[in-house]
């Protein structure tokens, strides 16, 4: 695959990427100077054991976290932007139009219905007419009959796949998730994961995930380890 | 219990987990006892000084014969020593006097006798006199204008022993020469020093004008069994008009008077505290709400039910005890504001009392303490029970908690409804006054009982309106959080809604109190031009006016006519003191509103001349006295019954009586004048005759000359002085309920943390946050606010037409002003948005990817 990934325009590029945590008068190194680039339409695995720095590591390429070193560059089609060096609002507003966010805990807001949920992000960005994208979307995950219930009357594979109707329906240009299956059970899981895959591939988004379960790796373009705050590929 | 020192430590770190509300709930514990203390210590400083000054001029005596306004005539003292041969018996003359020398503040003078004093005041020094030096001695016997002060006085403004002190009695100045000083050893004694000034009598029958006369005589009689016989012997030789009591009864008398004013204040000073266990129902609350999680741990591991509660119990009563303590502080600090407007107010509306100590009683102190910490526990008595209910399986879904709240919705509104009953059940029966004010709690607490269900029915009545389509996916967010919120949000507005209708209640009270007074003293005060001598405290309207100024006003260019009033405190048989007035005309004239009357305004006033009463309306509220019953007051020719043929509106705290002044004349010797009141010849410029008049006084007699205009408003200054107290104790609620709202707020911040998180992750921007979160506070607000509106009225309602005819007798007419309701309404909406800023700015500085890390 290596010379079919170098004709492809690279999406995320992060460069030096450190990420520290003091604790009392030691610095707690998580991510120790990570270079690498994520390409367009490309599926890669984040690999690593708990507490290794998955999510932090996708925290900071969402900009909601702040590295201690190193740069997040983004290519936009306007051309690049250093998502680090952006002010707060810039940032914000960068995360609400460009990147969809898939969690673990789904996070779906229990105020709001579940078209309520996926409408959400349009709505941030002032867009009137949500219902159309966000009901097609519900209809693509199979829960265009759920649209007025409210998140805690449905089971977590429903409600992670309401989150992942949310992160695409604002037609991010990349999406993030970090470990979607991890509170599910397999089979439920293996479903979800499915789900994501094909819309997001369909679609033609990248995707970065964190994950435990090796079986996904066998699907993604390309797989990486985070061992003592390296980034080392294993596949790809 | 065991592991006491385990739950202590769980309850411990939770309390600092969450700083700030354990510092809110701290604050809003303080305030409530602050208040309560300050007041009590108020009300008691007053009366312990008006007790101590009372007992020490009192001395020994067990009994005292005194007389009408005038006094006891001096040879009853001849009779009764010589004659009777009571030797244990000592010669009166007292007064209250403004000493210019020591700032014009108001001293009691006492004129004694020093050769009768010995058995009665010798603690007092008055029976040493007969021991001081020679020189000193025969200076006080013989030299007139002599005086005897505190050695504590004389320290304090540094007058020694042959200085002179000013005084003023009324219109008139006398120097008094400091001819030796008083020592006491016993505390309370040199208290009274204070203020006091010791004369010889004679010289105090000059300074008052009572030549001849005496105020009382003061007796010490023998036990039972000779008692009754010495009492029976005395009775048997006093003319009429002159009577024997006791010494205790007199001065019970008085500070009962101002029973119902401090019992309005001490039920006002409740208030905060009231508010304030909302505020720790909340925040307990949200504690328990919030280690749910932990706390079904803990059973898990193995805590029992009882632990669980004595653990949540034990948090709130440790921050109670805090709480408490800073506010027995705070309350001692309070305290001095408090009794400079308590004394104030008991100055212009009752007597003239002079407090310049605190006393912290411990007793005040541990009252308050213990409330608050009742408060405290009270207030975590149901959050505590519930968290017992938490099933050691695990935590159950926020939802569930709060679809469990919307179902025991409505057993709180029939809870609310059946408050409000039981309210209206104790205030319309005419019960003791405490009754009253506990029925005024159940309607409050009625009232923030079906907060939650109209909070309920707003958010609903918003979602579907004008929010849905202004600011669709915030409006709604901001709505249903409200409502998903409800068991904890609900709370934070009832308190603010109780702490706004309070304020719309006592302003409403107060603006148509006000209004009432000003209409009344408008028609009341239908001469031009007030006339009195300067007055020791407002209260006092007993000085004397100088017989030869009023002759000078009737022959004055310019001047019509004149009408005089005596103003006498006279003792009936039936009912108590009364204030009576005796007056030459009505200067209301034909705009006097008689409340009932015999007849028109003319055949009342014909009723009147011929010997009739009119009574005020606190005088036949209180005493329950109408038409044509009769009151027996004791004259100087015995006890005479007078039929009241008029009762007139009044909003005198005292009850009062005016009388005709030939009539008067006709039954009390007593030939002096209190005020007069003058109508000028049509076309005179008043303040012009004002000058003229004042500069033709100028000199040695000091007089109050008043336009009417001038007279209404210092009323109406008294009127404000009297209520400032009252609104100041609103306003420390008011402060009470708006930390309430802001320690809701941010515990709610913390409840959804992830939520927020989640939202900043989906690229919500912190204006839009912050915004959801104003939208938020200010629709708490809002429905506070609008919820006020109608608890305010009927709070007003109540103390108009029951309240203040109970307590005090009056009858005022509702005044509604919008003002009133939009301030009230703006003072709920910008609370709620102000506390709403600093949880709103706090959510915006949060670190998305902290905020999604916890649990
Ligand atoms: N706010 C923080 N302070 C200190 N250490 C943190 C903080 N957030 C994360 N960490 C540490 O960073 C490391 C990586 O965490 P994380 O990225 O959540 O791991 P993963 O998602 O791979 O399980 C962990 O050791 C964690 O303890
Ligand atoms: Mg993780």
């Amino acid at each position: 695959m290596g010379s079919s990934d170098s004709a492809r325009k690279p999406l995320i590029r992060i460069n030096g990427l450190r990420k520290t945590y003091r604790e009392g008068d030691q610095h707690h190194i998580v991510l120790d100077g990570i270079s690498e680039e994520f390409y367009e339409g490309e599926f890669v695995c984040l690999h690593g054991k708990s507490g290794s720095g998955k999510s932090t590591l996708l925290n900071l390429i969402a900009g909601i976290d702040a590295p201690s070193n190193g740069d997040i560059l983004i290519q936009t089609s306007e051309g690049g932007i250093t998502l680090n060096r952006l002010t707060e609002r810039d940032r914000t507003l960068f995360r609400r139009d460009h990147i969809g966010f898939v969690f673990q805990f789904f996070n779906l807001i229990p105020t709001l219905t579940v078209l309520e949920n996926v409408t959400l992000p349009l709505n941030l960005m002032g867009e009137r007419d949500a219902y159309e994208p966000a009901a097609s979307l519900l209809n693509a995950v199979g829960l265009g009959t759920r649209m007025n219930a409210y998140p805690d009357r449905l089971s977590g594979g429903e409600q992670q796949r309401v989150a992942i109707a949310r992160a695409l329906v604002h037609n991010p240009r990349f999406l993030l998730a970090d470990e979607p299956t991890g509170n599910l059970d397999a089979e439920t899981g293996e479903s979800v994961l499915s789900l994501l895959l094909h819309l997001s591939r369909s679609a033609g988004k990248t995707l970065v995930m964190a994950t435990h379960a090796t079986e996904i790796a066998e699907r993604a373009d390309r797989v990486f380890h985070i061992d003592s705050g390296k980034l080392i590929l294993h596949k790809g | 219990m065991g592991n006491l020192r385990t739950l202590l430590r769980l309850a411990w770190r939770d309390a600092w987990r969450r700083p700030l509300q354990s510092l809110f709930f701290v604050i809003g514990v303080s305030i409530g006892v602050a208040m309560i203390i300050a007041i009590d210590l108020a009300n008691s400083s007053a009366n312990r000084a008006f007790t101590i000054s009372t007992d020490a001029v009192v001395g020994k005596a067990t009994h005292q014969i005194v007389g009408g306004p005038n006094g006891v005539d001096e040879s009853v003292y001849v009779q009764i020593r010589r004659e009777l041969g009571y030797r244990d018996s000592a010669p009166i003359v007292e007064g209250y006097v403004r000493v210019k020398t020591l700032n014009g503040q108001p001293m009691r003078l006492l004129g004694v006798d020093s050769f009768a004093e010995r058995p009665f005041r010798e603690e007092l020094g008055t029976a040493k006199i007969a021991g001081l030096n020679q020189r000193s001695f025969s200076a006080f016997m013989a030299e007139p204008n002599t005086v005897l002060i505190g050695a504590n006085v004389s320290d304090e403004y540094r007058l020694p022993i042959g200085e002179s002190l000013e005084i003023q009695v009324g219109s008139y100045h006398h120097k008094l020469r400091i001819v030796d000083v008083i020592a006491s050893e016993n505390r309370r004694i040199r208290r009274s020093l204070k203020d006091l000034l010791v004369t010889d009598i004679a010289t105090a029958q000059e300074i008052f004008a009572k030549i001849g006369k005496l105020d009382r005589i003061d007796l010490i009689l023998p036990d039972a069994p000779l008692h009754t016989t010495a009492l029976e012997h005395i009775e048997s030789m006093l003319p009429p008009g002159a009577r024997i009591e006791s010494s205790d009864a007199r001065h019970g008398a008085v500070i009962e008077m101002t029973k119902a004013f401090r019992l309005n204040l001490t039920a006002l000073s409740l208030l905060a505290l009231v508010v304030g266990m909302f505020l720790i129902y909340n925040t307990v609350s949200f504690s328990v709400i919030q280690r749910r999680a932990v706390i079904g741990r803990l059973r898990a591991i193995g805590m029992a039910r009882g632990e669980i509660f004595a653990m949540i119990l034990a948090q709130a009563t440790v921050l109670g005890i805090a709480g408490a303590l800073l506010g027995i502080g705070l309350g001692i600090f309070l305290s001095r504001s408090a009794i400079g407007m308590v004394t104030t107010s008991i100055n212009d509306l009752f007597f003239v009392s002079n407090v310049r100590e605190i006393d912290v009683s411990a007793l005040t102190l541990l009252k308050g303490g213990l409330l608050g910490i009742a408060a405290a526990m009270t207030g975590a008595l149901i959050p505590a029970y519930e968290a017992t209910r938490v099933s050691p399986v695990g935590t159950l879904q926020r939802s569930t908690i709060e679809t469990r709240t919307r179902g025991s919705l409505h057993r709180i509104s029939i809870a609310g409804v059946a408050a409000l009953l039981l309210g209206a059940g104790t205030l319309l029966p005419d019960w003791h006054l405490g009754l009253t004010f506990l029925g005024v709690l159940a309607v409050l607490v009625g009232m923030a009982l079906l907060t939650p269900s109209l909070m309920r029915g707003f958010a609903a009545l918003a979602a579907t309106h004008w929010l849905r389509r202004k600011i669709p996916i915030l409006g709604n967010m901001a709505v249903r959080d409200i409502d998903r919120t409800l068991s904890r949000t609900s709370t934070a507005v009832a308190a603010l809604m109780i702490a706004v209708s309070v304020i719309v209640g006592v302003s409403v009270m107060v603006g148509s109190f006000r209004m009432t007074v000003e209409r009344w003293l408008t028609d009341l005060l239908g001469a031009d031009i007030f006339v009195s001598p300067p007055a020791v405290a407002n209260s006092q309207m007993t000085e004397k006016l100088d017989p030869d100024a009023v002759k000078l006003f009737e022959t004055f260019p310019g001047i019509a006519r004149v009408a005089t009033a005596r103003s006498v405190e006279i003792d009936s048989k039936d009912i108590g003191r009364i204030t009576l007035s005796a007056i030459t005309r009505d200067i209301a004239g034909e705009k006097r509103h008689y409340k009932s009357a015999v007849g028109n305004h003319a055949e009342t006033w014909d009723a009147f001349r011929s010997g009739g009463l009119i009574v005020n309306e606190p005088l036949a509220n209180r005493y329950k006295r109408s038409l044509g019953d009769t009151i027996t007051l004791l004259t100087d020719r015995g006890e005479v019954p007078f039929t009241i043929v008029g009762v007139v509106y009044d909003f005198d705290v005292r009850p009062g009586a005016m009388m005709y002044d030939a009539v008067y004349r006709n039954y009390w010797d007593d030939p002096h004048l209190s005020s007069a009141a003058l109508f000028v010849q049509p076309g005179v410029d008043v303040d012009e005759k004002i000058g003229s008049l004042k500069s033709v006084f100028g000199g040695n007699l000091e007089l109050v000359i008043r336009s009417n205009r001038a007279l209404r408003a210092d009323a109406l200054a008294v009127f404000d002085r009297t209520f400032s107290i009252f609104i100041a104790l609103q306003m420390l609620a008011a402060v009470v309920a708006f930390i309430g709202v802001l320690s809701a707020l941010m515990s709610l911040q913390l409840e959804r943390t992830r939520e927020i998180g989640t939202l900043r992750s989906l690229g919500i921007t912190r204006g839009q946050l912050a915004r959801l979160t104003l939208l938020e506070t200010g629709l708490m607000g809002v429905i506070a606010g609008l919820i006020a509106m109608p608890t305010g009225l009927v709070l007003a309602a109540i103390l108009i037409y029951i309240i203040n005819l109970r307590s005090f007798g009056w009858t005022l007419q509702m005044q509604l002003q919008p003002s009133q309701f939009t301030l009230a309404f703006v003072v709920a909406l910008v609370s709620a948005l102000l506390a709403g800023i600093y949880p709103a700015w706090r959510m915006g500085q949060m670190q998305p990817a902290e905020a999604l890390r916890t649990e």
